[in-house]
């Protein structure tokens, strides 16, 4: 069933990744994945890392794999705010792994409640997010 | 005649000087093109994460308690956060940022604050290091084109700093970049988060100072006069607005260091690229200068020989 596009915009501090019109957004927040189409009320939220599925007009899916952040949908238009956001095939799977571990070691030694160990905690979950999507 | 040989030594030297000095203003003006667009690249995420802050202030019914919006109850002790460059040979690009640094250093001993010093770039850790100053976080091999990562490091370390009570206060010296030829040292506060900026924007006018008297009224009799936003109950949000503030914040001091670090890379290259550019222009004139000297004294060795032989043909005829 054809569905009703609206626009979608993707911005990292390095630029934009995507700007065009998508059926449907799918992400996750800290509730569980979410799925916003045409005329969703307005949303702000907090997205967790994972991967991004932008549903494109006749079926093709564009994905991502996405940092930490933000969405809000208005006026029928959704903006997806993150740190990072790469296609799959960008991905460097030695390169997350490795990534991974030395947030996992940089965790355990740090200290409780710290401002680090809350950065560590969202590299790992990132990490893991990214690596499951190179796995796809 | 040896005077003559090592003067060409010398032009020869010069040109050798211009040949690398305009290579370097090259290559800074090629990364300055670079740094210039991901100035520009990272507008649109900074403004829309302006307008999701608001929109979350707008939803939240009360402000919730947000460690870095508070001021401490006493003032002590100051962090200075300096960005400088991992590089020299940038002209004045670093010493100014250091300059400044120490001259607030001096206003807070005077007005009996400590100042608690953090150092972006190798340049401005070795020269401050030098002078004998305790550095509580220097960070560096990056100032070239710098990450989000990296200026995700230098604000967690300062919130924490702040959280934790290591310093009351966080400012921020870097260089502003407004042209390739300038650029200006900017000194701003990066903690407490000043309400105004991060809670309001910038050019909107909402009386928030009455918000929370009003609140109480507001809520009984919904869909009143809400002003523009009459729509605020049909918001989802998720989690609840306060929550969604509490992450906001850290990265509010994050996208400004980052955006400092953009503009001090930025500036850097400029200044470098300035800098090259006089110094080859210097070595120009200098090889006119030495050329000019270098003919003149072939011009005399010849009118020498000449002389010599005019006069000897002379003697043997007369």
């Amino acid at each position: 069933m054809a569905r009703n596009p609206f626009p979608v915009e993707v911005l990292t501090p390095e630029g934009n990744v995507f700007d065009g019109e998508v059926e449907m957004l799918s992400t996750r927040t800290g509730e569980g994945s979410l799925g916003v189409l045409a005329n969703h009320a307005p949303l702000l939220a907090i997205l967790e890392p994972t991967e991004l599925r932008l549903h494109r007009e006749g079926g093709e899916v564009e994905t991502f794999a996405q940092a930490e952040g933000y969405l809000q949908v208005v006026d029928n238009s959704a903006l997806v705010l993150v740190e990072e956001a790469h296609r799959p095939d960008d991905l460097d799977r030695s390169d997350l792994e490795s990534r991974l571990d030395e947030a996992r070691n940089s965790l355990e030694g740090s200290e409780e409640g710290s401002e680090e160990r809350r950065g560590y905690e969202r590299d790992v979950k990132r990490y893991e997010a990214f690596l499951e999507v190179a796995d796809g | 005649m040896a005077s003559s040989s090592s003067l060409s030594e010398r032009i020869d030297s010069v040109k050798n000087v211009k040949q690398i000095t305009r290579a370097m203003e090259m290559v800074a003006a090629a990364r300055l093109r670079r740094a210039e667009q991901r100035i520009e690249a990272l507008r649109p995420y900074a403004d829309a994460l302006r307008r999701m802050t608001r929109r979350a202030v707008e939803g939240a019914q009360s402000l919730p308690d947000i460690p870095l919006l508070e001021e401490h109850d006493s003032i002590d002790r100051v962090g200075l956060l300096l960005v400088t460059g991992d590089r020299g040979l940038a002209g004045a690009f670093n010493s100014q940022i250091i300059r400044a640094g120490e001259r607030r250093a001096r206003e807070l001993r005077g007005e009996g604050l400590e100042p608690r010093w953090y150092v972006i770039g190798a340049k401005g850790a070795a020269s401050l290091g030098f002078r004998g100053y305790e550095l509580d976080g220097t960070y560096s091999g990056f100032t070239d084109r710098p990450a989000y990562a990296n200026a995700r490091e230098v604000g967690q370390h300062i919130v924490s700093t702040y959280t934790e009570e290591n310093v009351d206060r966080a400012e921020m010296f870097y260089n502003g970049y407004i042209s390739p030829m300038s650029q200006i040292v900017r000194h701003e506060t990066l903690l407490p988060l000043q309400q105004a900026d991060f809670l309001g924007g910038d050019d909107d006018e909402e009386e928030d100072g009455d918000e929370s008297d009003e609140g109480g009224e507001g809520t009984g009799g919904k869909g009143g006069e809400e002003g523009p936003d009459h729509s605020r109950a049909l918001w989802i949000y998720e989690p609840e607005p306060g929550e969604i503030l509490r992450q906001l914040a850290p990265d509010y001091v994050e996208i400004s260091i980052y955006r400092a670090m953009l503009e001090s890379t930025a500036s850097e290259h400029g200044a470098r690229m300035t800098a090259m550019r006089s110094a080859s222009d210097n070595a120009d004139e200098m090889i006119d200068d030495l050329t000019m000297q270098a003919n003149r004294e072939r011009q005399a060795a010849i009118t020498q020989e000449i002389m010599e032989v005019v006069s000897g043909a002379e003697a043997t005829t007369g």
